[in-house]
């Protein structure tokens, strides 16, 4: 912890990162409740408005709804979807890998075989088409599927970090005073592989905010009237040339988190090399 | 011109860090003369290894430097990075501790000798192969021409540090540094090297700064010895001065903790260095090893500073064998009661054990040995790398499974692997291993490191029973009760091990397995543990399994030595059996090879050729045959020596007629 605070003193760009994770945050958790028009008003004296007019700070699209309210809302959204996903891809990733990495043999080659299997469709496609099948996507579903997606890196991940732990003597002693395998994998090599896996949660964090907002551009994300960010995106696409803010502004929204999250994971892996 | 080739005056590194701005060389100045050899010693942390590189001209992006390095009169410091090439090399060498790291293994030993050659000099191509051969030669690399064909994986580390020896020699250096060039090798390599380079010496007219942390080693090749400590230089002297009459008690302690040639543990403890090197501030100042010292007194801070005690000696304490100050008496070990190689009784008993690792391609790695360890004994078992001591230890405390062979303890056979022993097995054999820093988990704390092999081994099931048995633990490896909480990271390696040996200890097992647990730590910690080691033994009913490559270690702890080449059995018999005549070849040769702390006797090496048996065929013959310099004849390379009985507990394998 230490080192985190000495290494973010002399690093200007990781704190400006970490201001704007923190700034969403809180957006997401009091926003909503600040706001003048709720995400679902719809001001029909005042379509296509530009920033400014008539308390709609950040404009209004085709129907009149409130822009700024509309990303407030959608920050929830993508903020817990794409948090579960990474804390599941991660979690499940462990225990394929570590599971794998540790037995070996048979079971290795299996689990690496599969993986192979599932990163050779990319995720995206994946996604779409599962999601597309189930029909209207929840929450829950979207997490699950995106989760799934991302498991082949986490799991390699996992087991990448935990073979370059297994030889180490502290293991040997472990197994010859007849320790569980449990024991020896979550008591005594996880402690010890926690910083790169937190580095590739960190990273997923970003990818699947760029995954669900990608999803939602194309239509199988979160369903109206849930505001989302891609599918704002996608549904303002027509009135670009009139209302250009109304693309602008979510966009905005999405490449400021996924920069600041994706500098705050590089800051993370710079922080555990150190250490 | 001076007559110096090299002048350091007050030069000064700082590193600024996360825990404050610290000095790693404080106020250093020396001077080295044409065709002088000098010897720079002190434990890990003095700052010996940044001094050198500074010399080179590299200090970390961290470090700021001070002072002045001339180097033929021209300061070093003052030098552009594109003014320093001409110096690199060129004019100062240098060889690295590790020759595997410093060699590029996808070139081959030609390619990267001849670069030297080719950009340094300017040669062409044949000539700097003729160079590079040469240099080969001068180091008496037998088969130069073959040598330069391979890649450094294919040759052994031995040889390796020779071919960085010699590209250090191919431009005629003025100056050559060496930092801890042998400390990863064997005694018997590292004789050889040391022979080669006083050679080198007289031929070459080169001076020399060699670095170790080994007062036998620097024995051997300098004239000039430099002592420091936290960075600071505390005594500098000829070398039979610093011997016969150290000066600072920081000298003196670290010539007297190692184990030397004839210390037995009935006789006497090992003198130790309490306490480890700690960082020191920049503001801080006066003498650096209070905290450590046992003759400090009140008036030492202010006659603190660099004076001069003699010829040519300066040092910067005068109090080494200060008597104001009551000395206290070593914990003399209390004598057993009975000699404990008079108990017959065996506890674990080897019979024909085999170790062949890998399938397709295999390495012989033991081969066939019986043995046995008596009942509350210590056998230690010596050898080079490679010949099998430490897959012996590992078959013994069940990390790995015998490929053939019985292993018998309390009328059982063992020899399965961990998961086919019971816990009552697991419980009874307990592994100390070479390197605690991990051998330790470094998430844990010290109090889960230790708690555990009690909690499911020793059925101690509630915590604040296991917590008083493990402070009681700590109190008998000389740590405290405030270590509980604390992780291996933040413990000194000597702690580190402390806290392993507690951790094998504290369910009172049968048989300890010692896997060289000294080899990873400074002298001055080696010698504490070994006491420590030897105290223990002689207070529980436990026996001893002691792999060392160090025979003094060994002379010193052990009860029975076997001594092992090329995975067989060379030499088995008491301790004091051993040590003397009629020696096996090889046990001769590795007792002329240790390095001795004593300028008067120093014994003259038997050099060995360097043709090592070859682990991935089986052996026909004495292993030790292509080395030995005491061959019979033909016979040696083709029979398996006999057993030749010299008492009832004394046996060799050899075909010398005694």
């Amino acid at each position: 912890m230490n080192t985190f605070f000495y290494q973010l003193k002399r690093s200007p760009l990781a704190i400006l990162g970490i201001l704007i994770i923190f700034i969403w945050i809180l957006i997401a958790i009091f926003g909503p409740s600040l706001m003048y028009y709720t995400h679902t008003h719809i001001d029909s004296e005042h379509q296509m408005v530009k920033p400014g007019v008539n308390r709609h700070l950040l404009g209004t699209d085709a129907l009149g709804r409130d822009l700024l309210s509309r990303i407030v809302y959608g920050s929830r959204s993508i903020l817990t979807v794409a948090l579960l996903t990474s804390i599941v891809s991660t979690f499940l990733g462990i225990i394929f890998g570590f599971t794998a990495g540790y037995f070996g043999g048979r079971l290795d080659s299996l689990f690496l075989q599969t993986m192979n299997i599932l990163m050779a469709i990319p995720p995206l496609v994946l996604s779409m088409v599962v999601l597309g099948i189930l029909g209207d996507s929840t929450i829950f579903s979207l997490t699950l599927i995106v989760s799934i997606t991302f498991i082949p890196a986490t799991a390699r991940v996992s087991r990448g970090v935990l073979l370059t732990e297994k030889n180490q003597e502290y293991v040997s002693a472990a197994h010859i005073r007849g320790e569980s395998h449990l024991y020896v994998m979550f008591i005594e090599i996880l402690p010890n592989t926690i910083g790169p896996i937190i580095v590739e949660a960190t990273a997923r964090f970003a990818y699947s905010i760029m995954m669900v907002a990608s999803l939602g551009f194309l239509g199988v994300g979160l369903q109206p009237p849930t505001p989302d960010w891609g599918m704002m995106v996608i549904e303002n696409k027509e009135i670009m040339t009139q209302a250009p803010w109304a693309i602008l502004f979510p966009a905005l929204a999405i490449a400021s988190l996924v920069i600041a999250i994706s500098i705050f994971s590089d800051f993370v892996s710079k922080v555990l090399i150190h250490e | 011109m001076s007559k110096n080739i090299l002048q350091i005056e007050h030069l000064n590194i700082d590193f600024e860090t996360m825990d404050g701005k610290f000095a790693a060389v404080n106020d250093v100045s020396f001077n080295l003369g044409y065709d002088q050899s000098i010897g720079i010693i002190g434990e890990s942390g003095c700052g010996k290894s940044t001094l050198a590189l500074a010399l080179m001209g590299y200090v970390a992006t961290n470090g700021t430097i001070a002072g002045k390095i001339l180097f033929k009169g021209e300061d070093l410091l003052t030098k552009s990075d594109k003014e320093l090439v001409k110096y690199r090399g060129n004019r100062i060498a240098m060889v690295f501790q590790n020759p595997e790291s410093a060699l590029n293994p996808a070139l081959t030993i030609g390619a990267q000798l001849d670069e030297v050659g080719l950009y340094h000099q300017k040669l062409a191509k044949t000539e700097a192969r003729k160079a590079s051969i040469e240099a080969l030669k001068m180091l008496n690399i037998g088969d130069p021409h073959g040598i330069v064909k391979r890649y450094p994986h294919q040759i052994s580390g031995g040889i390796q540090q020779r071919v960085s020896i010699a590209m250090a020699i191919l431009c005629r250096p003025d100056l050559m540094i060496l930092d801890e060039p042998t400390t990863a090798l064997d005694v018997t390599t590292e004789a050889v090297i040391l022979d080669s380079l006083n050679n080198l010496r007289e031929k070459l007219k080169m001076s020399l700064i060699y670095i170790s942390h080994d007062m036998g080693v620097i024995n051997k090749v300098s004239e000039q010895i430099v002592v420091m400590y936290n960075g600071e230089m505390v005594e500098k002297g000829p070398k039979h001065q610093i011997f016969d009459h150290p000066h600072h008690p920081y000298t003196r302690a670290l010539i007297n903790c190692m184990p030397r040639g004839g210390v037995v543990k009935e006789k006497t403890a090992l003198n130790t260095i309490p306490g480890y090197v700690k960082r020191r501030g920049v503001a801080e100042t006066g003498c650096p090893f209070v905290e450590r010292c046992t003759k400090w007194n009140k008036t030492c801070e202010g006659l603190y500073g660099i004076r001069e005690v003699g010829k040519d000696h300066i040092a910067a304490c005068d109090r080494a064998y200060a008597s104001d100050v009551p000395v206290k008496d070593l914990p003399l070990k209390t004598p057993k009661p009975k000699d404990a190689t008079e108990s017959t009784t065996d506890l674990l008993k080897i019979e024909e054990l085999y170790k062949i690792y890998g399938k397709r391609r295999k390495i012989y790695a033991v081969n066939g040995i019986n043995v046995s360890i008596k009942s509350k004994s210590v056998l230690g078992i010596v050898g080079e790398s490679g010949c099998g001591k430490s897959t012996t230890a590992h078959m013994v405390s069940g990390l790995y499974e015998p490929t053939a062979g019985k292993i018998w303890f309390k009328g059982t056979n063992i020899a399965k692997a961990w998961n086919k022993r019971s816990l009552e097995i697991l419980k009874e054999i307990q592994l100390i291993f070479q390197n605690p820093g991990r051998s330790l988990n470094p998430s844990h704390t010290v109090e889960q490191i230790i708690g555990r092999p009690m909690q499911i081994l020793a059925n101690v099931k509630t915590r604040p029973q296991r917590r008083q048995a493990i402070i009681k633990i700590l109190k008998r490896v000389d740590l405290g009760a405030e270590y509980l909480s604390k992780k291996p990271r933040n413990l000194s390696g000597g702690e580190q091990q402390r806290v392993a040996i507690a951790r094998a200890l504290s369910i009172n097992p049968n048989l300890v397995v010692c896997d060289e647990p000294t080899s990873a730590l400074d002298v001055s910690v080696q010698a504490s543990v070994l006491n420590l080691l030897n105290t223990l033994q002689s207070e529980s009913e436990a026996s001893y399994l002691f792999i060392s490559h160090d025979l003094h270690v060994i002379n010193y702890i052990s009860d029975y030595i076997m001594v092992m080449y090329g995975g067989k059995i060379c030499e088995y018999g008491k301790r004091d059996e051993v040590m003397e005549a009629p020696y096996h070849p090889y046990t001769e040769a590795l007792l002329s090879a240790m390095p001795e702390v004593d300028p008067k006797k120093a014994p003259q090496a038997i050099a060995l050729k360097e043709q090592l048996p070859d682990p991935s065929k089986k052996q026909q013959g004495c292993p030790f045959a292509g080395r030995c310099h005491k061959q019979v004849g033909e016979i040696c390379a083709q029979e398996y020596p006999p057993l030749v009985r010299h008492s009832a507990s004394h046996y060799q394998y050899c075909h010398i007629k005694y």
